[in-house]
């Protein structure tokens, strides 16, 4: 039995169905993104597991306990919010030792908890300072130490990293993944940004417009997406509509030039030909598939040079790895791209 | 960088309102000092705080500012609260009922409160319920506005999340994160109750209780310089009033432009 089952939730409001049947078994010590675009119920899942909405059917439980009906003050749950919600009258102590005090323990232990907490989140000194006097990197850092201070059962991120910058979101986001691993504790991390989700979890909950898309590890959500909106949704996807020449050897014809696709061709007469931009190749290369059009814009990214090449009636995203020695083609030129059969994959037209 | 000045004009609108406001109190001051012909002095004053009737009625005052607080700051903040955190679809309700005092003059509202409460069933005119009721209807606008802007300032609905999944119950959230960081609003609409209630006339007079704003007005009946010194004490605690509300309200107004700034 896992450690946290949120059996078939859904939730209306009103009319309208924020979340619809979303079954997740999370394990102790997991930590599992829910990933999605605004609006499709990974926070509304969250609030419910949290205690803050009730499921309108369906059961959460929590080791073993159903919480479906406990108020959020009885769960025992751990929650940082995106606005970081630090009490603004309470010093960096007495915010992180709130839970505590709330809970009757002995100032001995709440001290110590306190310190322990502020040493965690790399801030021991820092205890007699203000919300205000913080910046918003430390801020979270805090609201952080506040939730796990109380020892829950479940720590539970509502897009955490959302209102800090781009820096301080990738330097935070492996400090919440260094803790989590060092507490071994149970965790749910909503999030709408992709990157964040795949470097973090164990397992990542795809959803839209409230259902669960897929559920799977990040290589497997990137690499094998079920559906085309997992596909489109985490990372960047060239999708290419192509008729299908010889379904047995998976041989595909995209604008009158023909490639090969490896594994089993759904049925129909037209297929869509999924190809992320770094499978792709620049130039011929033995035993792979060709494909030339138009280089129409190419764009210096640091890492990568990302190329767009007009194909039929699509434009194809190739990222190259940036290399001193890389010779660029012009804008406007042909451009012939490859790749091996093995990095397509094929779904069927909706 | 070198500070620009105000064009003269601007000086010049600023001193007539200076002159507007202080001249008629300062008039009154002059005019509070000449009691005893030929020479300034504070005999008005002298007289003024020698008359036992001045501490009672005073005192009374002081009695009903208290209680009119004390009830209206509970009701208030919980309503504002609630209506805030899960009821905003009535807010229109409640900021039209908060605005009655505006709307219904006192004359009205003190004859609805005799023609309710002056007979059984309920008879309650001979305490000073409904005058404290009164009171409070009165300091509505005020205490509302003052913690509604105060609610509105803070993030009441993720503070509230946050202290209920650490195990707050509802009566500490309240009393350890809400109304800690509503000091300053709380206190605005106490010191414009106490402000108001202090110089109120028309529910002491016509519930016959003893209060500052009737005993103000009897000494001005039979009396020329004492009523003036009472006005400036009047004043003064009106003054005193709004600048405790500018005292206690910058340091909440320091912390909330240093979190702006943070982020």
């Amino acid at each position: 039995m896992a450690f946290l089952e949120i059996q078939h939730a859904s939730k209306l409001f009103a009319e309208t169905a924020a979340v619809q049947d979303f079954d997740l078994a999370i394990e102790r010590g997991e930590l599992v993104s829910f990933l999605g675009p605004s609006g499709c119920g990974k926070t509304t899942t969250l609030r419910m597991v949290a205690g803050f909405e009730q499921p309108t059917t369906g059961r959460i439980e929590l080791d073993g306990v159903d919480i479906t009906n406990m108020p959020p003050s009885k769960r025992n749950v751990g929650m940082v919010f995106q606005a970081y919600a630090l009490f603004p009258n309470m010093t960096v102590g007495d915010n992180v030792g709130f839970g505590l005090r709330v809970n009757k323990r002995p100032k001995e232990e709440i001290d110590q908890r306190v310190q322990e907490m502020l040493s965690l989140i790399k801030m021991p000194e820092l205890g007699k300072r203000y919300p205000y006097q913080l910046s918003g990197g430390q801020q979270q850092r805090v609201a952080l130490a506040r939730a796990l201070a109380i020892k829950p059962q479940v720590l539970l991120l509502d897009e955490p990293l959302s209102a800090l910058d781009a820096k301080i979101r990738v330097e935070l986001r492996y400090e919440i993944r260094r803790i989590q691993q060092e507490l071994g504790i149970t965790t749910i991390y909503v999030t709408h940004d992709q990157e964040e989700a795949l470097a973090l979890s164990d397992r990542v909950v795809v959803m839209s417009a409230g259902h669960m898309e897929q559920v799977g590890k990040p290589w497997e959500i990137y690499n094998y997406p079920t559906t085309e909106f997992v596909a489109g949704f985490v990372g960047t996807l060239n999708q290419l509509r192509s008729r299908v020449v010889n379904a047995q050897v998976g041989e595909l014809d995209y604008h009158g030039q023909r490639f090969k696709v490896s594994g089993e061709l759904p049925a129909g007469e037209t297929v869509i030909a999924m190809l992320r931009p770094e499978q792709l190749r620049m130039g011929v290369h033995p035993g792979e598939n060709q494909l030339t059009g138009k280089l129409i814009s190419l764009a210096f990214l640091g890492a990568i040079v990302r190329m767009g090449v007009e194909l039929g009636e699509a434009v194809v995203t190739l990222d190259a790895l940036n290399e001193r020695r890389l010779a660029l083609p012009k804008v406007g030129e042909p451009l012939t791209i490859s790749f091996p059969p093995h990095a397509a994959w094929v779904m069927p037209v909706d | 960088m070198k500070k620009k000045r105000a064009p003269v004009w601007v000086w010049l609108i600023f001193l007539l309102g200076m002159a507007y406001f202080f001249i008629p109190l300062l008039s009154t001051f002059e005019f509070s000092l000449r009691m005893i012909k030929g020479t300034y002095s504070f005999e008005a004053y002298r007289v003024a705080f020698s008359d036992p009737a001045f501490y009672k009625n005073f005192g009374y005052s002081l009695l009903w500012a208290m209680l009119t607080i004390i009830i209206s700051s509970i009701m208030v903040v919980w309503t504002a609260y609630w209506v805030q955190l899960r009821l905003r679809r009535i807010r229109p309700v409640v900021e039209f009922v908060t605005l009655m005092p505006f709307v219904v003059p006192a004359v009205v509202l003190t004859f609805g409160l005799v023609r309710m409460y002056g007979r059984p069933p309920l008879l309650l005119t001979p305490t000073p319920i409904p005058l404290i009721a009164g009171y409070v209807v009165l300091s509505f606008p005020y205490m509302y506005r003052a913690v509604d802007a105060g609610l509105r300032s803070i993030d009441i609905h993720t503070l509230t999340e946050a202290a209920q999944s650490l195990g707050a119950s509802w009566g500490t959230i309240l009393f350890r994160v809400i109304f800690p960081n509503l000091r300053g609003a709380i206190l605005s609409g106490v010191f414009l109750t106490f402000a108001i209630v202090m110089g109120e006339f028309t529910f002491a007079s016509l519930l016959y209780w003893p209060a500052f704003g009737p005993y103000i007005e009897e000494i001005g009946s039979m009396r020329a310089y004492t009523p003036q010194a009472l006005s400036l004490v009047s004043f003064l605690l009106t003054f005193l009033s709004i600048s405790a509300i500018q005292w206690f309200g910058r340091g909440s107004r320091e912390q909330q432009a240093q979190v702006a700034g943070a982020h």
